[in-house]
């Protein structure tokens, strides 16, 4: 997946636990479980993104001064 | 005896002629959405009463010679986003079920400008993502080709509608393929333009960088009648281009001898492989493009997995943002899709958005470089035909990576056409995608292909 990616460990299931309750939701046991089993699509993709680049790289959308 | 389909074309040229009343067509449409609705699920709400009014207005105006253009008297549908004046805009969401808005999005207001006719509000995944969904407050709708099958979405209904003749057009959006997907899997023509091309006012957000509205129709001739009306500058839109609108229609020469085509066969041969069949249509289409004069070379891009990547991190993130504070009041009034997903989201951080955001930039520099001595690219539009709608899990969107999404992350025109039919009869589809603001380039190749093959011909087999 590239080289010099910034790659983090798979979340566990109790971090998984900690950060939806960190973002507030009410999640039912059994779909805490299937998300938890889930959260690896997003590890993937995220580490996908997180090439190797230069440090002023840009994203897409800055934000255009008023009146331009 | 009004047909069973029509294109919005044919009956366009029938209603200038006098041969079809806008009341009759009207009509028609909703004595069959009162047949096949039960069991296609495409409309959640119709508005008879307001609809014949309109028709019988149209009528009187078209009567008068006060025909407003093609699309006058021509009955349509909206997706359930489309925010329309006193009629809930519900996002098929329990969450939404009583916002009624006070004003029609700004692209509604142009279509019935237009002389459209509104029939109704169709079925949604939920909020444009969570879906198909069993536990929302209306049924998912049905694929008209077999209803044991998935329609594709977000715009399910629409593509449902549209295919099973309840409607001659409709509206659709597309984050990351809600208006290709729908479009392959129910055999339509379906156009995701340029970003920007479409106000996007007074459309319920999913993804505010990647959203685009646009047509669902039988022909690209058709989708080109329903932009033109859609498109244009919209102050109130803070992503609207302004910048000119073509003469769409006008584009459809049926010439297109000298388009120079890629081909981006690793998408659907590797990266996400299509079913023989898929890969079949697409290589006959290139050889009919070829034999309309077209050339056609290899495209290749980066990994679909890329832009997927890309794509699918900004479209969780930013529909979170959207949704954040609903979702920590009331998550169980979601349905199991769209929260779950949404919860998945909740777990990315902001420097992997910001990330995405970035390579974002880097893939619209890297298509911008390849496209520049081509005019148009070919890929798929689906890996298959429709699957079964209970085969569709909710997080079946993370599996593999979608082939509609490089043509969000760019904002660039992107198009799914029909090239045939499976053995069991289900449609197939490829993309046309092309150069920004060149939707008439993707309509003209779309318009040319669909009348070098019988596929336009071709209608689903309905009861009733």
């Amino acid at each position: 997946m590239g080289n010099g990616i910034v790659k983090t460990q798979g979340m566990t299931r109790a971090e998984v636990e900690t950060g939806l309750a960190r973002a507030g939701l009410d999640v039912p046991e059994h779909e805490r479980l299937e998300i938890a089993a889930a959260v690896h699509f997003i590890e993937e993709m995220a580490e996908r993104v997180r090439g190797k680049r230069a440090m002023s790289a840009e994203p897409a959308h800055i934000f255009p001064p008023p009146g331009v | 005896m009004i047909p069973d389909f029509l294109t919005i074309a044919e009956a366009s040229t029938l209603i200038a002629k006098r041969e079809l009343s806008p009341v009759e067509l009207v009509e028609s449409r909703l004595a069959r959405i009162e047949r096949l609705n039960g069991k296609l699920n495409s409309f959640i709400r119709v508005l008879r009463e307001p609809a014949l009014a309109a028709a019988r207005a149209a009528e009187a105006e078209i009567t008068a010679g006060n025909c407003r253009g093609p699309l006058h008297g021509i009955p349509i549908g909206l997706k359930d986003i489309y925010e329309t004046r006193g009629v809930p805009t519900t996002g098929h969401s329990k969450i939404l079920i009583d916002h009624v808005p006070q004003q029609d999005a700004t692209s509604v207001r142009r279509l019935t400008d237009a002389g459209a006719i509104v029939l109704g509000k169709l079925a949604t995944h939920e909020f444009a993502f969570g879906g198909p969904s069993f536990d929302l407050p209306w049924p998912p709708a049905r694929n008209p080709w077999d209803t044991s099958r998935f329609t594709g979405g977000s715009s399910s209904g629409t593509g449902a509608a549209v295919a099973a003749g309840l409607v001659l057009g409709g509206t659709g959006s597309d984050t990351g393929g809600s208006i290709r997907g729908p479009a392959a899997l129910c055999g339509l023509a379906g156009l995701k333009p340029s970003y920007g091309r479409i106000s996007r006012t007074g459309i319920l957000p999913l993804a505010f960088s990647l959203d685009h509205a646009g047509p669902m129709a039988w022909t690209a001739e058709d989708c080109a009648i329903m932009l033109q009306a859609m498109a244009g500058h919209d102050p109130a839109d803070p992503a609207s281009a302004d910048c000119p609108v073509s003469d769409y229609r006008a584009a459809l020469s049926g010439d297109v001898r000298g388009l120079r085509i890629g081909l981006i066969r690793h998408f659907y041969e590797s990266d996400n492989p299509a079913d023989e069949a898929t890969r079949q249509g697409i290589a006959a289409a290139v050889k009919v493009f070829e034999d309309l004069g077209c050339s056609v070379r290899e495209l290749r891009l980066s990994p679909l997995a890329e832009w997927a990547a890309c794509g699918v991190l900004i479209m969780l993130t930013e529909g979170y943002a959207v949704h954040q504070a609903t979702l920590r009041e009331r998550f169980g009034d979601y349905g199991e899709a769209f929260r779950d997903r949404m919860a998945l989201a909740a777990l990315i951080s902001g420097g992997d958005y910001v990330q995405a955001v970035r390579r974002r930039r880097e893939l619209v520099a890297e298509f911008m470089t390849a496209m520049a001595d081509l005019d148009l690219a070919v890929t798929a539009a689906a890996p298959s035909e429709a699957p079964a709608i209970d085969a569709v899990g909710k997080f079946a969107i993370f599996e593999r990576p979608m082939l509609t999404m490089p043509f969000n992350v760019t904002g660039t025109p992107a198009m799914s056409v029909c090239c045939g039919y499976g053995a069991t009869g289900l449609p197939l589809a490829l993309q046309l995608a092309g150069k920004p603001f060149d939707e008439a380039t993707v309509l003209r190749a779309a318009h040319a292909y669909e009348t070098a093959t019988p596929w336009r011909s071709v209608r689903p087999r309905l009861d009733g």
